[in-house]
């Protein structure tokens, strides 16, 4: 995965040094094809901090051929990929509890074997974070350099 | 006998085209009497966080607006930084059927003389459309009036429509949720040649109001400290050009998609190198640049693709449409290009009932709407022009 790239596996925890957004995108990328469905990303980190890139490296890993676009406005969208794995892409940065997930019929997604769920602004719904959720933690470093965390 | 059977297949000939033509006048001579007999159309409207309901009455010469009642729940979503849609659902119960009721009584129009209703389905967010449109399909049993579906980003587009358009012609469709080019042949007859590839422009206005600390929403506050900046321009006292520089992303990609994520990145990076006081001093400089770089990027891609489809007219529509500088830049470019020009008066650029009715009244020329169409009408989020 290019040999810039830093990796610190230590117990579970998976440091990765990303120096572009390109690097993001591919490093999702690669991410996406250890899912297999199920799975409950949950995206923390600051505007620009990359979470976007990420969020289209990881469609692109699935096989999902829409354009991803910002789910803000309308919360959630969902998208198919290969094998049948549906992509749900969740913003919750308008939201103050789980429980508001619930409105917009996310929880169909939160339980589908065959579904990944990425939640962006995921620190505003700890409530619904199931047992077994994939930390993404995102830090801004100097310039593009971006730290990305995977507990 | 093969003479006579030519003959008289061509007599056949001659006499369907002629039941052709005169069955084709009928259909207009009732489709005159249908429009001459004044249509009138109810639309509501709940997508985001605008109640809202209009009468709309369709005549044989002109479209005439009897009322377009918007009730907004901005003032209570600011707090938020946002719409919440618990929230927002539960102010649309509220207030939905207060709308509908004024706006029939500031049209005069009571129930039994409507003859369509329509209502979004989508885009837009769920708990929000739900009320809409549960409210119209029990309106269109009740009342048995028929309900017709329109997608609320060509309800946007329809805003222009009041007015006689020259087709073809292109559309710059922008607001908090879209950036869209649109290719329209016709009133009814429409493609998407282009689109955001992430944010759309009026969601990179509200982060850069929030990475700068100026509030929700973010589109009239960033624009208000960008004109901050013009003003010191013009008196001298700094201003001039901005020294900082942003990107004008995907300028030159050779297609009609945007990215506007990348430039509330360079926000992020130019903010970064600053100390909290050059930051306030220099916020005006830095909202001016970035709304430069939009505007740019969207005028000139608008332009390039009416003169690659051959467009005789340029439209805009959307919430961001109601940005007063963005309306000048398009207008100028567009006049300066030999384009006809249009956008929507400012009250139905932002979410709104009237624009819903007007493009029903364009959907239902082409085929009639079935009294028990509102059982096959279902709330869809991401219903995408296509």
């Amino acid at each position: 995965m290019g040999a810039s790239l830093v990796y610190k596996v230590h117990k579970e925890i998976m440091k990765i040094i990303s120096n572009s957004e390109k690097q993001t995108f591919k490093i999702a990328n690669e991410f996406a094809k250890k899912l297999s469905g199920g799975e409950v990303l949950c995206l923390l980190g600051d505007l620009g901090a990359g979470k976007t890139a990420f969020i289209k490296g990881l469609a692109s890993g699935l096989g999902v051929k829409n354009i991803i676009t910002s789910p803000t406005f309308v919360l959630m969208k969902v998208y198919e990929g290969k094998n049948k794995i549906i992509l749900s892409h969740i913003d919750a940065y308008r939201l103050d509890s789980g429980a508001e997930l619930q409105y917009i019929g996310a929880d169909e997604y939160l339980n589908d074997s065959n579904c990944i769920t990425a939640i962006e602004w995921a620190d505003r719904v700890k409530d619904i974070w199931p047992k077994n959720k994939i930390l993404i933690k995102f830090k801004i470093l100097e310039g593009n350099k971006r730290e990305i965390n995977i507990t | 006998m093969n003479i006579i059977n030519s003959l008289m297949f061509g007599y056949y000939i001659t006499l369907g085209c002629f039941l052709e033509v005169w069955c084709q006048g009928l259909f207009f001579l009732f489709f005159d009497v249908m429009i001459l007999g004044n249509m009138i159309i109810l639309a509501i409207e709940t997508s985001c966080d605008e109640t809202s309901a209009s009468v709309l009455k369709a005549g044989s010469k002109k479209l005439e607006l009897l009322s377009n009642v918007v009730s907004s729940q901005i003032n209570i979503h600011a707090v938020y930084g946002g719409v919440v849609p618990e929230v927002a659902a539960r102010q649309h119960v509220h207030n939905i059927l207060p709308v509908i009721d004024e706006a029939l009584k500031t049209a005069k129009i009571k129930p039994a003389k409507i003859d369509l209703l329509a209502v979004v389905p989508g885009p837009g967010l769920i708990t929000s459309l739900m009320v809409g449109v549960e409210t119209a399909k029990s309106l269109s049993f009740a009342w048995q009036k028929p309900l017709l579906e329109v997608n609320h980003m060509y309800g946007h587009i329809a805003g222009n429509f009041l007015q006689p358009i020259v087709f073809p012609a292109i559309c710059l469709v922008v607001s908090g949720g879209h950036t869209e080019i649109v290719h329209l042949k016709n009133y009814q007859t429409y493609k998407k040649i282009g689109q955001t590839v992430d944010d759309a422009s009026g969601e990179a206005y509200d982060k850069v109001a929030k990475l700068l600390n100026l509030g929700y929403p973010g589109g009239p506050k960033v624009s208000a400290e960008a004109d901050k900046f013009t003003l010191l321009s013009k008196e001298g006292v700094g201003g001039g050009l901005p020294r900082i520089k942003l990107p004008r992303p995907m300028l030159n990609s050779g297609d009609f998609n945007f990215s506007f994520s990348g430039l509330k990145t360079a926000v992020l990076y130019a903010t970064q190198k600053m100390t909290k006081k050059e930051l306030l001093e220099r916020t005006p400089e830095i909202c001016f640049e970035f709304q430069e770089a939009t505007i740019e990027v969207l005028t000139k891609k608008t332009l390039t693709a009416a003169k690659q489809f051959k467009a005789k007219t340029i439209l805009m529509a959307g919430g961001v449409a109601a940005n007063k500088r963005l309306r000048e830049q398009l207008r100028e470019m567009s006049e300066a290009n030999g384009f006809a020009f249009s956008v929507p008066e400012f009250k139905l650029c932002t979410d709104n009932a009237a624009m819903i009715a007007i493009a029903s009244y364009y959907l239902s020329q082409n085929k009639k709407t079935p009294l028990d169409n509102w059982q096959k009408i279902k709330v869809d989020p991401n219903w995408e022009l296509a």
